[in-house]
């Protein structure tokens, strides 16, 4: 008899499990890589048709150009595009930012647990709206509605297209701003009662304050994404490319200018087509840059408190 | 005493004695109304085009009268005493409801795939293939001993692309095939009815129950398809929509029964009202001649395509299109999402030169999260159109474009359901000798399952209303015929709306677009609904 056979194999194929191991770890890890791969993906197709834009239309005509007329003039100046896009995401922060403060200071201080647990939810349901559907809302009702306010909209207008955005964006700040608000320990919140304070002062007066870099972050991630809104403002605002718009007006933002290349028919090698990628480069560069700078300033904000 | 008018201590929280509390409650109001405004206004327009979908004013008030009769009051009455009760009977009898709900609604979108997408025989030769590929891994397994995960993955997927071929070949030789009712009653309702025998098996640790289960079961479902197929009951519609309805629903009420030995859950009748009433209310209004509204949102808007004259206008082909959507977007994001998830919370190191790659992908996944859906639409068209040459506005490539864009937010929802998983049990299993992958498998991802579940659903209740990218992507505009298959042109319901609001007519408008926009808000809010009923109920436990 061998020696071996005594002693019992506590171990068993310990080579085929760690194997089996390992394989695994590697698939999973494959698996987070991929969003990596993404990323890459995103900036290597725009990169790759937009540099070949900018051989075609110099970066300058480009950026700085004031007229944006792809298909009739060959014009490709974006900044009418932006100013569209800076104005659209103003008015709609006006309402987003206000109302989503109040709404957050409301859920993380006064709100009882009950209230909370149904608001909440209506909350997401007002986030997961499908944005053609606030688009439809915002032309075919409120449109009207305003109209009816005695304001003198065209059928196509700015101001009825933020405001679906800024009501669309709600939710993301309130959510965020109130996990910051959450964050804020309470023994803050004591401290500001022992002073004698009332709700309101410790409301508006310590919380607010303490979670301000939270909240800053909010409103940088909502921002973005009303930048990145396209369906709204496709729908309910037109694709009239303004220098100065108004609110009253329709006018075309970056995303819409971006729908309009794709569904017109226009040849795919063109310098049109290609401009559909320029635009979108420079919008993920935008989004990217805001996105970035809202998680830094966020994670200041929890080393101040964990 | 001091009445501190004129003391010099200045400035300092309560300095004027009398505080009043009329700012601090306009303060609280104020925040309420802003909490409200949002939801007010959305819920108004909601209710707006919901009355412009329905039309609820062209119906005789007889009608409404007969099915508040028949309908509205017993139900509320009962859910009214079932609240007075206070024994959670409440909860009971909205789940015994919700259940069947859901699973006619998913049963539904299963039917309209097999009417219309696949084919008998193609699903036949699908299943036969699958067989094929488990028992060669079995068989395998029986040889070779338990072996490397990667090994196992090898043989399986070389047993399905090699044998799935062969099979349908194969089957495609056979003379005649057994009649379709066959097919679906030995598919879906042998699988449903042997799922929930096992399930009940393990719940009871009871073999026989499992198989009393079963067999109940199995007869049921085998019993329908005798039913008078003039009724609009076929074999298929019925052997469906039992396997996703009613299975669930059994298994529902046997775990009630089960957890409240000797009491009868009378809950559990609540569905068979609120369905009598249903009934009741039809025939009377039927004999009485009460008309229904004249609703734009019918079951001929539902079943018919687009078309130039709103009357006859439809949502059909756009509907099959978005639900063999969700099905490519499930299957390219989900295992992924989830996988991605895994290796971040349980495998990821937090030092040496890993954790710096691993800090960098955290970051970037935060920040994928944040890209516009219309840039995630050029990515689709570029990567999948122009680069790897799919045909442009296909099935497949809608889905995983849209699979993409709503990747980062199941990693990040499966993410924190994962890290709410408490270390103990971890601890625990690693104690008892377990490996990493066996502790994951057997004790992390079972716990962690309902988070990511809902994180899921609410991600794909976004993707499923995704608009931008599929213009991008060249989605047609309108379809009049359903696809046929994942590599089929499509258009999808938003996609269909958007197409509509290029219409000015008013019937259009006010018409036609409103039953769309109600029709893909009552899919999404099902889905949120199931996704926070999900979470609610875990929540409790815990």
């Amino acid at each position: 008899m061998s020696q071996e056979n005594n002693t019992p194999d506590f171990v068993g194929r310990s080579g085929i499990r760690s194997a089996r191991e390992q394989s695994i770890k590697w698939l999973l890890f494959g698996c987070a890589a991929l969003s990596v791969a993404v990323t890459t993906a995103i900036v290597a197709t725009l990169l790759f048709d937009a540099i070949d834009f900018f051989l075609e239309v110099s970066p300058m005509a480009f950026f700085f150009g004031t007229t944006w007329s792809p298909t009739i003039d060959q014009a490709f100046g974006v900044v009418p595009l932006v100013a569209g896009t800076l104005f659209v995401t103003v008015l709609s922060a006006c309402i987003a930012i206000p109302v989503g403060v109040a709404s957050a200071t409301y859920l993380s201080e006064y709100a009882s647990r009950k209230t909370r647990s149904i608001i909440k939810p209506a909350l997401e349901i007002l986030a997961g709206i499908p944005t053609v559907v606030y688009g439809y809302f915002a032309l075919v009702y409120l449109t009207p509605a305003l109209e009816w306010l005695g304001l003198p909209l065209s059928t196509f207008n700015a101001l009825s297209a933020s405001i679906m955005i800024g009501i669309m964006i709600i939710p993301m700040v309130s959510s965020l701003s109130e996990d910051a608000m959450s964050a804020v320990p309470d023994s803050l919140r004591q401290a500001g009662y022992g002073m004698g304070a009332t709700k309101l002062e410790v409301s508006t007066g310590v919380v607010i304050p303490a979670a301000a870099s939270g909240i800053f972050s909010s409103f940088i991630l909502a921002l973005s994404r009303a930048i990145g809104e396209t369906m709204i403002v496709v729908v309910a605002a037109g694709m009239r490319p303004r220098l100065v718009p108004s609110p009253f007006e329709s006018l075309e933002v970056m995303t819409a200018a971006m729908v309009q290349l794709v569904t017109t028919d226009i040849a795919g090698g063109s310098t049109a087509y290609r401009a559909m990628f320029a635009i979108g480069i420079t919008l993920f560069a935008i989004t990217f840059a805001m996105n970035l700078a809202s998680t830094f300033v966020a994670s200041r904000y929890r080393e101040e408190y964990q | 005493m001091a009445t501190g008018h004129d003391g010099p201590t200045g400035d300092w929280f309560g300095n004027s004695e009398q505080i009043s509390r009329l700012p601090g409650k306009v303060f609280a109001a104020t925040c309420l109304a802003a909490t409200l405004f949002g939801i007010v206004m959305v819920a108004g327009l909601l209710v707006y085009v919901t009355k412009d979908a329905i039309r609820p004013l062209t119906a005789n008030p007889g009608w409404f009268l007969v099915f508040f009769l028949t309908l509205v009051v017993p139900s509320t009455a009962l859910l009214a005493y079932f609240g007075r009760r206070r024994d959670g009977e409440a909860t009971v009898a909205l789940t015994a409801l919700g259940i069947p709900f859901f699973g006619l609604l998913l049963g539904s979108g299963v039917l309209m795939l097999f009417i219309d997408v696949i084919g008998i025989f193609e699903w036949l030769a699908f299943v036969a293939a699958t067989i094929v590929a488990v028992g060669v891994i079995l068989g395998h397994r029986r040889v070779r001993g338990r072996t490397s995960f990667l090994e196992e993955l090898l043989v399986g997927v070389v047993a399905l692309v090699g044998l799935g071929p062969v099979t349908y070949q194969f089957i495609s030789t056979f003379p005649t095939l057994p009649q379709a009712w066959l097919i679906y009653l030995f598919t879906f309702g042998l699988g449903g009815a042997a799922i929930a025998g096992l399930l009940v098996a393990r719940r009871r640790n009871d073999r026989r129950a499992g198989l009393t289960a079963f067999t109940a079961l199995f007869v049921t479902v085998t019993a329908g398809v005798f039913i008078d197929p003039s009724t609009g009951i076929t074999p298929p519609v019925w052997v469906i929509l039992f396997t996703f309805a009613a299975i669930p629903t059994a298994l529902y009420a046997e775990g009630v029964v089960r957890r409240r030995q000797g009491s009868l859950p009378v809950g559990l009748f609540f569905p068979f009202v609120v369905v009598a009433g249903m009934l009741v209310g039809a025939v009377l209004v039927d004999l009485l001649g009460f008309a229904g509204p004249q609703a734009w949102l019918d079951i001929q808007f539902l079943t018919s395509a687009n078309s130039r004259f709103p009357e006859e206008a439809g949502i059909y082909p756009a509907l099959i299109g978005s639900i063999l959507m969700m099905v490519v977007v499930a299957i390219s994001s989900f295992p992924i999402g989830v996988g991605a998830a895994l290796y971040l919370e349980e495998y990821a190191p937090s030092s040496g030169p890993l954790s710096v790659v691993v800090k960098f992908i955290e970051i970037n996944i935060a920040n994928l999260a944040g890209v516009p859906s219309v840039v995630y639409g050029l990515l689709g068209l570029a990567l999948f159109v122009n680069w790897l040459d799919f045909a442009s506005g296909i099935v497949v490539v809608g889905g995983m474009t849209v699979g993409l864009l709503i990747l980062p937010i199941i990693i990040i929802s499966a993410q924190e359901a994962i890290r709410a998983v408490p270390g103990s049990l971890r601890q625990a299993s690693y104690g008892m000798g377990a490996t990493r992958w066996q502790t994951i498998r057997r004790v992390v991802l079972p716990e962690a399952l309902p988070g990511i579940l809902t994180g899921s659903i609410l991600a794909f209740g976004r993707a499923i209303g995704e608009t931008a990218p599929l213009l991008m992507i060249g989605a047609a505009a309108s379809v009049f015929r359903a696809p046929n298959g994942f590599f089929d042109i499509f258009s999808a319901m938003p996609r269909q709306i958007y197409t509509w609001v290029g219409q000015p007519s008013q019937e259009f408008q006010y018409g036609v677009m409103a039953a769309g926009v109600v029709t893909l808000v009552t899919v999404m809010i099902s889905m949120n609904a199931a996704a926070i009923l999900i979470r609610n109920k875990y929540e409790r436990r815990s």
